[in-house]
């Protein structure tokens, strides 16, 4: 009965969000509150609803009802109950629900916080909010139904893909969603906006913290999808150009600029059609990559022979809002008025500067992404446009923005000083050298594009503890000033510093890794020892194990330096009975942010067994950057200023200005 | 009857939620530009706190704090000429209106997509209580004998009691698999063997092929008397064409059975079909009397000897067709051809004679004919 409620809770959200299409927006258009405050209750209503749906499937996977055919195929008795907790969103059904849930859950905030919105936008971003979700309702329901049942109920279970059989899975998927998804309430801001023909103040200040939340998640999604693939997947690499991933990456490159183009909004209301165009890109992206990764646009024309409900479907979704939107945009952004004015070299024109390298590289991952896709449906040609392509495109475009983040916080609105803001840099050019110059020595050289790119890294990360330096004044004022200065400093202040540092950081490791990396592919007999990055492994032996779902043949190393032993890994290699699939769990170990990355290949006929062993160097800073990038995004979400009054009801009109005029 | 109780509150407690506000409705809406110059105060706020603070010089507080008071300004100004009496028209229709689409949306629209897409009469079945009474839940015996089978894969015993379950549930792929290894690990039985061949007849769609016979023919020679393997046997013998063949054997399995045997009215079945086979001809196809495609396809694996005898048994049946009804002129061709084939000139000439019986010389088959076995080399002098 559980799993049926949950059907119908599902039915039902779908019907409360057609309600809550209409009738906000219906009211906002005749002024009517009563109307426009039942896209309140209903935005609740959904959410309440969507979850009830979700926690009834969540039941069925963790008390393996098989009789549900989601279960059945991508859940197994005999796995441990996290994977059953997991599994529910680790299939094309569940992780469907598990988008609805974070929509829905958005909606509520938007309705729960929405009191300091004029009431006809709130009515109208719920009403948006909701036509969304009605569509994937519809989607989930009609063509993807996780609730649909099996008569009579297998005895057992197919088992989740073993490859997602790991606790990145249980975190990776809903933060990514929470990001996407969270630009869906930056694009209902958008298309409201568009709708009302006007940009209100309030506007702006809304869509920044929404941007900055799911700005914040979706870094940290994709973060997790990386790390996970790097230490799952057993090649080694933490980043590959794949589709799924550009799909990930295309809405936080638009996001990234976004985040930034509010700003300038906010403060200066210079740049408001520009924002909207790219609240309205950077969810679109989302929406492709959300399809992109399951039955594919294009990937595989396959995918749609199985299911052509679902691709055509998917697609109607695709034109309906991408093509609506960007319609509406067209038809309205004339009536927007454009706002404040501001010299080239400026806060606002470094912000410019931003946004013109961010989204042309999201079009150029998009190109590299699609054209290949395109390309195999037309023509039926395989092309492969790999990470060659992407290395030098995206590369050569990101130098330049990488130099110039330091700049944006040291110059002024609206009219800016680039020499002065240089020479305040100078600092930091300095420090960024000297790290590179002490990595050359320290690698005994290395080619000197490495360098260059460790000492960009440096350097950003210097410029943005520059920034504070100068905010606080410290140095120039007595050191009680400085720090209470720089404790007055607004948050978002940090969240920029902390964020552009993690750039840098990030930028750091992935040029260590690429550079001073070591790969060592080798047969090993038990008791044999190689070298890598400055530690000896011995490779002791394999033995044989059992897990609850799999059984595995586990390798043995001990690591030593100079002759001491420092420690010891497994590295194994999987098979998981049910699926009859094999997976590679490979050995890591942790030493400051290096690693050693051990992995089991093939049996040789000698009684040998191939490993792959790495070396690399810094690669923790990759990731380490992303966790700071995040923070700086928390912190700035914090900003007490992200916080505005609501307006009183009915209260006197506001007459001139009372105390801002003196 | 409980789970349409939960229904009908969860549905009803949703419409009583999206009622609530349009029964409250009334009360001013805000105004546009009324929130903007709160944003606006909020920004000059922050400028004076900045400026205290020394983070902002002071001619650029001064100039941002014009900038600000002209946007308050404005706002305001904006304020106050949206400032319209409403609330009074929200009462009105309108408001009804959206209370009957509550009403009536969420009740149809739910009702008729869950019951287009549920299954509401289906219970929950968690695994722990389906193991706590299996009864005759076959899909949970089979997922326990796999398991046990999965720890032990030697244990001939599991895949005994397995291989015909799976068989009655229909995966024949993975009955199969089951009686194959059984055969292997408590050797071969008239049942395994049976069961095994069985399974392969049931997944090729009912046809004996030659690895099904092989097994049946196996099971045969250590159970000579098995009804099963020798039933399966007449029906490849009947789908080879040998239906003279096949209806010997299939009258055999009725002779050796006890009388009321279950599998009798199942063979009485095909002998029926087969007895009067060449008494009444069917329609279509076997007018002409030819091969179908599987006949022809075993034909090509015989051995010359079986050929000659298929097509001789063939053109009998065809002779016999011919003289029920002559007007058929490619039947005739046929014939002659296939004595022509089989060396029997004689017989070849008999035909043609008959044949022109039907389709005198002078006539557009008749010439046909004449020129067939021109062709042929046949003797066209003593046909009349």
């Amino acid at each position: 009965m559980m799993v049926e409620l949950g059907h119908y809770a599902l039915v039902l959200a779908l019907a409360t969000s057609l309600l809550q299409a209409a009738l906000p927006s219906i009211g906002a258009f005749r002024r009517d509150v009563g109307l426009m405050a039942s896209g309140t209750s209903a935005a609740y209503a959904t959410f309440i609803l969507v979850a009830l749906s979700f926690a009834a499937l969540t039941h069925a996977h963790v008390t393996s009802d098989f009789s549900v055919e989601n279960v059945w195929a991508n859940s197994h008795s005999a796995i441990p109950l996290i994977y059953k907790f997991s599994g529910v969103w680790g299939n094309h059904e569940g992780s469907m629900l598990l988008w609805m849930l974070i929509l829905t859950f958005f909606s509520a905030l938007v309705a729960f916080f929405g009191g300091n919105l004029p009431d006809t936008l709130k009515a109208h971003v719920l009403s948006i909010q909701a036509l969304i979700a009605t569509a994937f309702a519809l989607f989930v329901l009609l063509t993807s139904n996780p609730f649909a049942r099996l008569v009579p109920a297998p005895g057992e279970g197919q088992d989740l893909n073993p490859v997602l059989q790991d606790i990145g899975l249980a975190i990776h998927p809903p933060l990514l969603y929470l990001g996407y998804v969270g630009f869906s309430v930056c694009f209902s801001f958008a298309v409201a906006a568009l709708i009302e023909g006007r940009l209100d103040a309030a506007w702006a200040r809304w869509v920044r913290p929404w941007t900055l939340a799911a700005w914040s998640f979706l870094t940290a999604g994709i973060a997790m999808g990386s790390y996970w693939a790097y230490y799952e997947l057993g090649w080694g690499g933490w980043w590959f150009w794949d589709p799924v991933e550009n799909a990930s990456f295309m809405p936080w490159l638009a996001g990234t600029a976004l985040l930034h183009s509010a700003l300038v909004m906010e403060k200066r209301e210079a740049l408001k059609i520009w924002t909207v165009l790219l609240a309205l890109m950077t969810f679109s992206l989302s929406l492709l990559g959300t399809f992109l990764v399951r039955s594919g646009v294009l990937t595989s024309v396959h995918a749609f022979a199985t299911d052509p409900r679902r691709g055509i479907f998917i697609l109607v979704i695709l034109i309906l809002f991408i093509g609506g939107a960007l319609t509406l945009f067209a038809i309205r952004a004339a009536r927007l008025k454009a706002g404040g004015l501001f010299a080239p070299i400026s806060r606002e024109g470094a912000l410019v500067f931003n946004n013109l390298i961010l989204t042309t590289a999201a079009a150029t991952v998009l190109t590299g992404t699609l054209y290949p896709l395109a390309l195999e449906a037309l023509t039926g040609d395989k092309i492969s446009v790999g990470p060659p392509f992407f290395n030098m495109t995206f590369g050569l475009l990101m130098l330049p923005l990488l130099f110039a983040v330091p700049f944006g916080p040291l110059l002024a609105w609206k009219r800016g000083d680039v020499l002065a803001a240089g020479q305040r840099l100078f600092a930091a050019v300095a420090f960024g050298l000297l790290v590179g110059a002490g990595v050359a020595y320290a690698q005994d050289g290395g080619p000197v594009l490495a360098l260059l790119g460790i000492a960009l890294g440096a350097y950003m990360i210097g410029g943005a503890v520059t920034d504070l330096v100068l905010r606080s004044g410290l140095g120039k004022v007595p050191l009680g000033t400085a720090w209470r200065r720089l404790s007055g400093l607004p948050r978002s202040s940090f969240g920029t510093a902390l964020a552009h540092a993690g750039v840098g950081v990030t930028v750091i490791g992935i040029v260590a890794v690429t550079a001073f990396q070591s790969e060592h592919i080798l047969a090993m007999t038990p008791g044999q020892s190689t070298e890598a990055g400055g530690y000896a492994l011995r490779f002791d032996g394999v033995k044989a194990a059992q897990g609850p779902n799999y059984t595995e043949e586990r390798g043995h190393f001990t690591i030593s330096r100079a002759g001491i032993v420092v420690a010891d890994v497994w590295s194994a290699r999987r098979l998981y009975t049910a699926r009859r699939m094999p997976t590679t769990e490979a050995g890591i170990l942790t030493f400051g942010m290096s690693q050693l990355y051990v992995s089991l290949g093939d049996d040789q006929p000698n009684g040998g067994v191939v490993v792959r062993i790495w070396w690399k160097p810094l690669i923790l800073c990759i990731w380490g950057g992303t966790i700071l990038m995040m923070l700086g995004g928390a912190v700035s979400l914090s900003d007490r200023r992200l916080r505005i009054g609501a307006p009183s009801r009915a209260r006197k009109p506001v007459r001139g200005l009372p105390e801002a005029a003196e | 009857m409980l789970f349409w109780i939960i229904v009908a509150v969860m549905t009803a407690t949703v419409s009583a939620l999206l009622l609530l506000p349009l029964l409250r409705a009334g009360g001013p809406s805000t105004v546009a530009g009324q929130h903007d110059a709160e944003v606006y105060r909020d920004q000059l706020e922050e400028l004076k706190l900045d400026a205290r603070n020394g983070l902002i010089a002071p001619e650029e507080a001064e100039l941002a704090r014009a900038e600000i008071a002209r946007r308050l300004l404005a706002a305001s100004a904006t304020a106050d000429k949206h400032r319209v009496p409403n609330g009074a028209s929200s009462a009105g229709r309108a408001n009804r209106l959206a209370q009957a689409a509550v009403i009536v949306v969420l009740p149809v629209v739910g009702l008729c997509l869950y019951l287009t897409t549920g299954s509401p009469e289906l219970p929950d079945a968690p695994l722990a209580a389906r193991l706590a009474d299996p009864g005759d839940d076959i899909e949970l015996l089979i997922a326990q004998a796999e398991k046990q089978l999965a720890a032990n894969p030697e244990d001939g015993a599991g895949y005994d009691v397995l291989a015909p379950i799976y068989y009655r549930s229909g995966r024949f792929d993975d009955a199969i698999s089951a009686f194959s290894n059984a055969i292997r690990l408590n050797g071969p039985s008239p049942q395994r063997l049976g069961g095994y061949a069985e399974s392969l007849i049931a997944r090729s769609g009912g046809l004996v092929a030659a690895e099904a016979r092989k097994a049946l023919e196996q099971s045969l020679a250590l159970q000579p008397r098995d009804p099963r393997a020798r039933f399966y046997l007449a029906l490849g013998l009947e789908q080879d064409g040998k239906a003279v063949e096949a209806l010997t054997a299939f009258r055999e399995i009725v002779k050796t059975s006890p009388a009321g045997a279950p599998w009798l009215p199942l063979v009485n079945e095909h002998i029926a079909a087969l007895a009067p086979a060449d008494a009444a001809p069917a329609a279509g196809e076997a007018k002409l009397g030819g091969p179908d495609a599987a006949a022809i396809a075993n034909a090509e694996a015989m051995s010359t000897d079986d050929r000659r005898q298929m097509i001789e048994g063939m053109v009998s049946s065809l002779a016999a067709k011919l003289k029920d009804d002559p007007a058929n002129l490619e039947g005739w061709q046929r014939i002659i051809r296939s004595y022509a084939v089989l060396g029997e000139t004689v017989k070849a000439e008999g035909a043609l004679r008959e044949g022109l019986a039907a389709f005198p010389r002078s006539g557009d088959g008749g010439r046909q004919l004449l020129a067939l076995a021109a062709e042929l080399g046949i003797d066209t002098g003593r046909a009349p």
